[in-house]
Formats: structure tokens, sequence, C-alpha cells
């Protein structure tokens, strides 16, 4: 995925009702803005990335719906993180009591929330360092599980609170472990 | 990477004087504005591109430095248009009296003017129809000679107040014409 970063000096800086109201003038763009409000402008992913996307998507939101303890997010959703960075991670997962804290508006934008579960997909475009640096943002906003899956280099990273980062090889599945209890995502199609 | 154009809803709209600081804050992007108040983020140009701007840049500060009749720039200078579009042709000029006519804080800004005389160098990811668009606005707002330089098609475009745009094939040089008296540009070093 290729992008822009644009920081936003002082006097452009935009209000998260503007940030939203950008993102929905430009559906056809993906946007995150980080802690210090500099906007991160990317294009669509290729053909490939989308589909090793949907293809963790489609076991995660499985998983949920015969789970019923939480809700998924695909890759266009939207949270606004305790450190003021908005991030749209490529899969995501709240537990329900989080959900139902929301009011109804709040349901509809971007979440003002850190998901406990998140995944980052490497497309050929993304560095790697910049998607490390996403991961260990989340976990210090308080996700409790995140996956950075690498097809490049078949790895899979895995990050938890107060743990240091895990390197899996060329693994064949990802245990939900006690985030996402009995979610075991098959990697057969990312590889 | 090719150009990305952001919609802004009317309430992330810039005023003149965010975008000026927002251009500020990334000196590594170039950026316009259209009528509309759509952003345009392009990216730095490649070496070829640069050389050939660099080349056309150099000959017309030189006929002008010795006919002192105006004023050059080069293409990191920005004007705003009086349909409100923010422009950085790849070269621009405009007579004396003109810049003699702007204040001391205009002269450091965006210039408020649309230039008599600009140049369009058309680089290899730039859509032809994009920067047509582009000399027709100039054309509209003022500008009385313009060229749009295509190496890719060995062609330019010559646009003139109330006239055809006249297209040459792979020319040899372009004259200023009454516009910039006696300038001729030679074209072996684009081509």
């Amino acid at each position: 995925m290729t992008g822009f970063v644009l920081n936003m000096p002082p006097v452009a800086k935009l209000t998260d009702e503007q940030f939203y109201q950008l993102c929905q003038a430009n559906r056809d763009l993906r946007f995150e803005r980080n802690e210090t409000g500099d906007l991160i402008i990317m294009s669509p992913t290729g053909g490939e990335t989308s589909n090793r996307n949907g293809r963790l998507i489609q076991q995660l939101f499985n998983w949920s719906d015969r789970d019923n303890t939480g809700i998924a997010f695909d890759s266009s959703g939207g949270f606004k993180l305790p450190n003021n960075a908005d991030r749209s991670p490529d899969a995501a997962w709240i537990p329900l009591d989080k959900w139902n804290a929301l009011t109804l508006e709040q349901k509809q934008k971007f979440l003002p929330l850190c998901p406990d579960f998140i995944i980052e997909l490497r497309s050929p475009s993304d560095s790697l360092k910049t998607l490390q640096d996403k991961m260990q943002e989340y976990m210090e906003n308080g996700t409790r599980l995140g996956w950075l899956i690498n097809p490049q280099d078949k790895q899979v990273e895995i990050y938890r609170q107060d743990r240091e980062v895990e390197v899996l090889n060329f693994p064949n599945s990802l245990s939900g472990e006690n985030v996402l209890p009995r979610f075991i995502l098959n990697l057969e199609f990312i590889w | 990477m090719t150009a990305f154009i952001l919609n802004m809803p009317p309430v992330a709209k810039l005023t003149d004087e965010q975008f000026y600081q927002l251009c500020q804050a990334n000196r590594d992007l170039r950026l316009e504005m259209t009528a509309q108040g759509e952003l345009i983020i392009m990216p730095p140009t490649g070496g070829e591109t640069g050389k050939r701007n660099s080349d056309i840049n150099l000959d017309l500060a030189l006929w002008n430095r010795q006919n002192k009749l105006g004023i050059v720039f080069d293409s990191s200078t920005g004007f705003i248009l009086p349909n409100g579009a923010k422009r950085s042709p790849d070269a621009a000029w405009i007579p004396t009296d003109k810049w003699d006519a702007l204040t001391s804080e205009q002269k450091q800004k965006f210039l408020p003017l649309c230039p008599d005389f600009v140049i369009e160098l058309r680089s290899p990811t730039d859509k032809l129809k994009t920067l047509q668009d582009k000399m027709q606005e100039y054309i509209e707002n003022g500008t009385r000679l313009g060229w749009l330089i295509n190496p890719q098609d060995k062609q330019v475009e010559i646009y003139r107040q109330d006239r055809e745009v006249e297209v040459l094939n792979s020319p040899n040089s372009l004259s200023g014409e009454n516009v910039l008296p006696g300038f001729i540009l030679n074209l072996e070093l684009i081509w």
C-alpha cells in the first residue's frame, strides 16, 4: 500500500468530526492519524492483500459468531485510541461489554476505544518498521493480543501485554489464547 | 507514486492561511488545491523530470535576467488564482509591474495572482488530461501564454488567449511570442 503522511500544522489540525467527515468524503482512500494528529493517507490495497485479509476476516467472524462474547470489525473500522491516534487495523475484536457501553452515536462513528485484539497484515509495499511501531502503539493503548502477519517473510509477530514480542516462523495456525478462547486461525490460505 | 486527490468536506475546508501552513509543514510534498477546495497531494518528481525542469528554468531565468522585464518563479512557488485554485506551475513568469504592486507580505506567501506565462512539464506519472485541464484553468484565469511540454509523446501544446490550442510535434524550439519577447526555449535538451 502506498501513501503519504501529511504533517498537520497547528492551524490546520482536524477535529475528530472533521477527520470523520474527511474519511466519509473519500471512501476510496484509507486514513489514519498518529498521536500528534498528522494525517496518513493510504491507497486501497492490491488484490492479493485484499484476498488474504478476507480470509483472516472470514475466520475471525465465523469464530466470533459461534463464540458470541464480542464484536469483530473488518479493515474499514476506525478506532480513536486513548493516545488520540486514529487507527484502522486490518481486523479487530472487542468484548460485548465494551460495545454495549457505547452510545448509539459512538457506535456509528469511529469507536473511542482500543480493540482488545487486532491483526495487521503486511502488504508488499508496507514497511515492516512502520507496522511494528503501530503494533507497539496498540499494546501501549491497551490491546491484549496482536498479530502482525508478514507474508513476505513468512513470519508472524505476536504481541502480548508485558511480554516480549514472540516471532514465529511459518506457523500453520495461531491460537487466540485467553483473549479469543478457542479461536484458531488457519494460516494455510495466507502463505 | 501518483497523486492523491482529497475531497475536502465542507466542515474541513482549508482557508488560504491553513493551506499555506500545510504546505510549509510538508516541504517534501507538492500540494495544490482546486477551485472546489479539493486537496491534491503529489510526490516529489523523479530525477529525469527534475533535470528537464531545471534546464527549462535556467533558460527562462537567463532570458529574464538579460531582458529585465519581469520575475521568474520555479516549480516550488504557489499562486492563488482568481477562481480560488492554488497552483504550482513548473515554471512561471509575471511582468515587473505586477510584482511591484504586491505588498511585502503578499510576496512572502503564495502570490494572489495568475502568472502571465506558465510551463507545465509532464512527468511519467502525470495524466495528460489532468495537465490539459490545468492549462485551460490558467488561461481562463488570465495566463497569456502557456506551454504544456510532453516528453512522452514529444509534443508541446501551446495555449493562448482566445485561440485554439496549437499542438506541435517534436519542435526544436519554442518562441515566447509577444509575452516573453525574444525568448526562445531550446528543446533539444528536453527530447
